[in-house]
C-alpha cells in the first residue's frame, strides 16, 4: 500500500533522503531557575526511522521534547532541523515547519467534535485569510472541503469513524489517544513527536496503538520520535533508541545495543554508588 | 384582553429590547474572555470610541482638532461635509481592527503568562487612555449619531394592538422604538453571523481552539497572538455595533462608556464564557429591570431599574457562581 495521506503535499519537500539526517540535537542545556533537567546531550534522528527516547521518570525525556517543538527554550545548544540551525523556536513556528506531537496528558480540545480537532491539525497548511474564510468565498471554501477530504482519509485510517461528531471530552482515554494522534497526523509531519502515546492503556488498546504508529512509519514514511516507559513496546517497535537519566544521555544505539548497556542496565535496575 | 394585561406585555417587551443592548455590549467581553480569560474593562470605552469615531467621519471633523489649534494657533473643526455612512462605518472598522493590532503590540505581548488580575488592571489602564484619546481626537461635547435607522415609535405596533383591548376601556396601544426593533435584528443577525463563523471557518476553528487548550492549540500550529489580534478585532466590531446602538439612542456621549458597568450583571447570570449566555443574560436583565420598575417602582419611590440588575447578580452568585451557561467550576485538589 503506497497512499500517501495528502498527495499535494502543501509542504516543500527537503531534499533529505531517507536515512539521511533530519533532525540533529547539539549540546542542548536546559535549566529551570537552579535545577538542571537537560545537560549537554546532543543526538540525531534519521529520515524515516521511529526513534525512541527511554529513561527512567525525571530523566528529562519530556523537557526535550519540549525542547525541539519550541515550548521550552535551551540555554545553550543548537538544533538542525532538516539543514536549518536554530537555537529557539516558536511551538507555532516549529509546526508551521513540519513538527507535530502529541502530549503525556492528552491535550486536545475536549469541547470540539474528533473531527474538528484532526481538522486544527491541517491549521498550518491552510492558506486563504480570515476574510475570505469568513465569506464563506470560493476558493476558501474549495480549501475547507480539501482539507476536509485528506481529514476523512486519517479518520478512516485510524478506525474512528464511529465517533467523527463526538466531542471528544466523552471519549474514552484509548480513543482520546487516537484522536491526539489523528491530529499530529493531520498536519502532515515531517517529524512526529509521540509522548507516552500508550501510557494508560491496557494490551489491546497498546497493540492497537503499536500498530498505528508502525503504519504511520511504514506507509506514510513518517519519521517518528517517541517517549515510552513499556519497554516491550519499545524493543519492538524502535529503530534505534537514545537514553537519558538525570538529565544526561547515558545510552544511544539499537535496541539491542541498549539492551545490553552496563550504565542502562545500571539506571533502570539501581546501582550502589559507592 | 384587559388594559393591565397589555401594560404588562407592553413592558416585558420593552424590557426584552434594553436586554438585547446589554447583550450586545457583554457579547464583546465575552469573546475576549472566551479566548484569552482576560476581562476587558475596557470594552465599554471601546464602544464609545467607535461611536465617537463613526460621528467624526461622519460629520467630517478634524481629528485632534483642539491640539491642533491649540498648537499651531489656527481654527480648524472640519474638513469637508463628511463621508457616507457605509464609508465611514467602514473606515470606524478599519481603525478598530488598528486598535486591536496595537493593544496586542503594545500591552498584550508583554503581559503573556501574567496573572489575570495583572491582564485585568492592564484593560483598566486601557480604558483610561482609551477614553482620554477620545476626547483629545474627537471632542467631548455630546454628538448626534444618525445611520438612518428608523427612530420613534412605531404607529403600526399601536394601530393593531389597540384593537387588543378588551371593549368599552380606554386603551391607546403599545409603545414599541423602532430604532430598538433594529437593534433587536441586528443584534440577532450578528450573533448568527459570529456563531456561523466559528463553527464553519478554519480561523473560528482556532478561536475555539484557544478557547480550549492554549498549550495544545500552539502544538498545531496556531499563533497565539495572531488569534488575540482577531479576537480583539471581532471585540471592536461588536463594540462598533454596540457604539451605533447606543449612541443613536441616547447620544454619543462620554457616559457611553459606562454601559460596561451594565454588562457586569449580565455577564454573571449568563457566565463569562457563554455567547447564548450573554444574549439570555441580556434578556433577562433587560426584563427584569422594566417589570421591577414598573410594578416594584411604585411601591420604593421608583429609580428601581438602576439597582435591580446588581442585585440579581448578587443574588445568582449565591446560588450559581458560574451562570446560567458557564462551565461548572470545579478544582480538582
Amino acid at each position: 500500500m503506497n497512499q500517501h495521506i495528502d498527495p499535494g503535499s502543501l509542504r516543500a519537500d527537503d531534499g533529505i533522503e531517507r536515512g539521511g539526517m533530519l533532525l540533529h540535537v547539539d549540546n542542548i542545556s536546559l535549566s529551570f531557575g537552579g535545577v538542571k533537567a537537560i545537560a549537554d546531550i546532543s543526538f540525531d534522528i534519521k529520515k524515516g526511522e521511529i526513534r525512541a527516547i527511554i529513561g527512567p521518570n525525571g530523566a528529562g525525556k519530556t523537557s526535550m521534547l519540549n525542547v525541539i517543538n519550541g515550548f521550552y527554550h535551551p540555554q545553550e545548544g543548537t538544533i538542525t532541523f532538516r539543514g536549518e540551525k536554530r537555537r529557539h523556536m516558536r511551538p507555532h513556528r516549529a509546526a508551521s515547519q513540519g513538527i507535530a506531537r502529541t502530549f503525556q496528558n492528552i491535550a486536545l480540545f475536549k469541547g470540539m467534535s474528533t473531527l474538528d480537532n484532526i481538522m486544527t491539525g491541517r491549521m498550518t497548511l491552510m492558506r486563504s485569510n480570515i476574510l475570505a474564510q469568513a465569506l464563506w468565498f470560493g476558493p476558501a471554501q474549495k480549501e475547507e472541503l480539501a482539507h476536509r477530504e485528506t481529514v476523512e482519509k486519517i479518520i478512516d485510517f485510524l478506525e474512528i469513524e464511529h465517533i467523527r461528531k463526538t466531542p471528544v471530552g466523552r471519549l474514552p482515554y484509548g480513543l482520546q489517544k487516537r484522536v491526539e494522534l489523528g491530529r499530529a497526523l493531520a498536519a502532515d509531519p515531517a517529524l512526529l513527536l509521540l509522548d507516552e502515546p500508550m501510557a494508560g492503556m491496557n494490551l489491546e488498546e497498546k497493540e492497537d496503538m503499536s500498530r498505528f504508529v508502525l503504519d504511520v512509519n511504514q506507509q506514510f514514511g513518517t519519521t517518528i520520535a517517541l517517549i515510552e516507559h513499556d519497554m516491550g513496546v519499545v524493543m519492538d517497535l524502535s529503530d534505534r533508541v537514545v537514553v537519558l537519566d538525570y538529565g544526561r544521555k547515558i545510552g544511544d544505539g539499537s535496541p539491542d545495543e541498549v539492551r545490553n548497556n552496563q550504565d542502562v542496565i545500571d539506571a533502570y535496575l539501581g546501582v550502589s554508588h559507592d | 384582553m384587559s388594559p393591565d394585561f397589555l401594560n404588562f406585555i407592553e413592558t416585558v417587551l420593552n424590557g426584552l429590547m434594553t436586554g438585547v443592548m446589554y447583550s450586545l455590549v457583554a457579547l464583546g467581553f465575552v469573546l475576549i474572555f472566551k479566548a484569552s480569560g482576560i476581562f476587558n474593562f475596557a470594552q465599554g470605552v471601546m464602544a464609545l470610541f467607535a461611536a465617537l469615531t463613526l460621528v467624526g467621519l461622519q460629520t467630517g471633523q478634524v481629528p485632534f482638532a483642539h491640539l491642533i489649534n491649540a498648537v499651531l494657533g489656527t481654527d480648524v473643526h472640519n474638513w469637508g461635509p463628511g463621508l457616507p455612512t457605509v464609508l465611514a462605518i467602514l473606515l470606524t472598522m478599519a481603525v478598530m481592527i488598528l486598535l486591536a493590532y496595537i493593544v496586542e503590540k503594545v500591552v498584550l505581548k508583554h503581559l503573556v503568562n501574567q496573572e489575570p488580575i495583572i491582564l485585568f488592571m492592564a484593560t483598566i489602564g486601557l480604558a483610561y487612555f482609551l477614553e482620554g484619546f477620545g476626547d483629545l481626537m474627537w471632542g467631548a461635547d455630546v454628538k448626534a449619531l444618525n445611520v438612518g435607522l428608523p427612530t420613534g415609535g412605531s404607529f403600526w405596533w399601536e394601530d393593531v394592538t389597540r384593537g387588543w383591548a378588551s371593549e368599552g376601556s380606554e386603551y391607546f396601544g403599545m409603545y414599541i422604538d423602532t430604532l430598538d426593533v433594529s437593534a433587536a435584528i441586528i443584534a440577532l443577525i450578528l450573533v448568527i453571523a459570529l456563531t456561523v463563523f466559528s463553527q464553519y471557518t478554519a480561523t473560528g476553528r482556532a478561536l475555539r481552539a484557544v478557547a480550549d487548550d492554549h498549550q495544545a492549540a500552539l502544538s498545531v500550529g496556531i499563533s497565539l497572538r495572531g488569534i488575540w489580534v482577531i479576537v480583539w478585532s471581532i471585540s471592536g466590531f461588536v463594540a462598533l455595533v454596540a457604539g451605533i446602538m447606543w449612541g443613536a439612542k441616547s447620544g454619543v456621549q462620554f457616559s457611553l462608556s459606562l454601559i460596561a458597568l451594565k454588562a457586569l450583571p449580565v455577564l454573571i447570570l449568563g457566565g463569562f464564557t457563554s455567547i447564548p449566555g450573554a444574549i439570555v443574560g441580556g434578556l433577562i436583565i433587560g426584563v427584569g429591570e422594566k417589570l421591577a420598575e414598573a410594578y416594584v417602582g411604585p411601591l420604593v419611590g421608583g429609580a428601581v431599574e438602576n439597582w435591580f440588575a446588581y442585585m440579581v447578580a448578587l443574588a445568582f452568585l449565591l446560588f450559581r457562581p458560574q451562570g446560567l451557561y458557564g462551565e461548572k467550576i470545579i478544582e480538582r485538589i
